[in-house]
C-alpha cells in the first residue's frame, strides 16, 4: 500500500461524496493498481451493487491517483488530469456492495501531457468493467 | 518496406483509424489539416504508426512534419535506422 485511504484525497481533486477509490497499492512508470470497498452508501450504488458511472470514475481515479503520487515522487506539484476520450469499454458485471473492487491502469502510449491507458476493474478476480481512455493531464 | 510500400500502407491505415477517403491523402497536403487532427488524436497517430511500422514515435518527431510527403520521409528514415 502506497497511499491508504486516509491520505488518498491528497493526491486526487475528488472530494465526497465523489471519491471512487480507496487504496492506492502500487504505482511506476508503467501503471496503477487500486482498491475500492463497494459501500451501500455510495451514491452510484442501486439495487445492490456499484454501478457504470462509478466503475468508470474509479479507473479515471486511479489515474489521477497515481499520477499524483509519481508527480510526488518527483517533487512536482499535484497536476489535474483531464478524460479526453473513453473508448472500447465494455460492461461485464457489476460488484455487489460489501465487496472489493481491484482496479489496474496500464499505460500503453505516451505522447506529450497526454496518456493513453487500458484500465480494468475486478471483483473477486471476475473482470467489471474494461476500457480505454485518454487524460491529459494540466 | 520500400516507399511505394510505405505511402500504400499509409494511406490505408490512415483512412481507416481517421474515417478520411484515401484519394485527399496527397504527398502536398498538410498532414493536420486534411486529417483533422486535434491534439489528442496524435495519441491515435503515434498507436497505429507503431501498429504498422514497428515504432514509437515522439511529439518532437511530429514538428518536423507538415504534409504527407514529409510523414513518408520521416517513416522511410526510421524504418533504414531500424534495418
Amino acid at each position: 500500500m502506497i497511499i491508504e485511504k486516509v491520505n488518498i484525497e491528497n493526491y486526487i481533486p475528488q472530494r465526497f461524496p465523489f471519491v471512487m477509490i480507496d487504496n492506492l497499492i502500487h504505482a511506476n512508470e508503467s501503471g496503477f493498481l487500486s482498491s475500492f470497498l463497494v459501500k451501500k452508501e455510495n451514491i452510484f450504488s442501486e439495487n445492490g451493487y456499484l454501478t457504470e458511472p462509478a466503475l468508470i470514475e474509479n479507473i479515471a481515479q486511479t489515474c489521477a491517483a497515481g499520477f499524483g503520487f509519481i508527480g510526488q515522487q518527483k517533487n512536482e506539484g499535484p497536476s489535474i488530469g483531464y478524460i479526453g476520450s473513453i473508448s472500447k469499454l465494455t460492461v461485464h458485471q457489476l460488484p455487489e456492495y460489501g465487496t472489493t473492487i481491484l482496479t489496474t491502469v496500464e499505460i500503453t502510449n505516451t505522447l506529450g501531457n497526454i496518456f493513453l491507458i487500458k484500465g480494468k476493474n475486478t471483483c473477486n478476480e471476475k473482470l467489471l468493467v474494461e476500457c480505454e481512455m485518454k487524460i491529459a493531464l494540466a | 518496406m520500400n516507399r511505394e510500400e510505405i505511402v500504400a500502407t499509409t494511406k490505408r491505415f490512415l483512412s481507416e483509424e481517421f474515417e478520411v477517403d484515401e484519394t485527399l491523402i496527397e504527398d502536398q497536403k498538410n498532414l493536420k489539416d486534411t486529417l483533422e487532427l486535434d491534439s489528442l488524436d496524435y495519441v491515435d497517430l503515434v498507436v497505429v504508426i507503431e501498429e504498422n511500422f514497428g515504432f514509437k514515435t515522439s511529439g518532437e518527431d511530429f514538428k518536423s512534419i507538415s504534409t504527407f510527403e514529409d510523414f513518408y520521409n520521416f517513416v522511410e528514415r526510421k524504418l533504414a535506422a531500424m534495418a
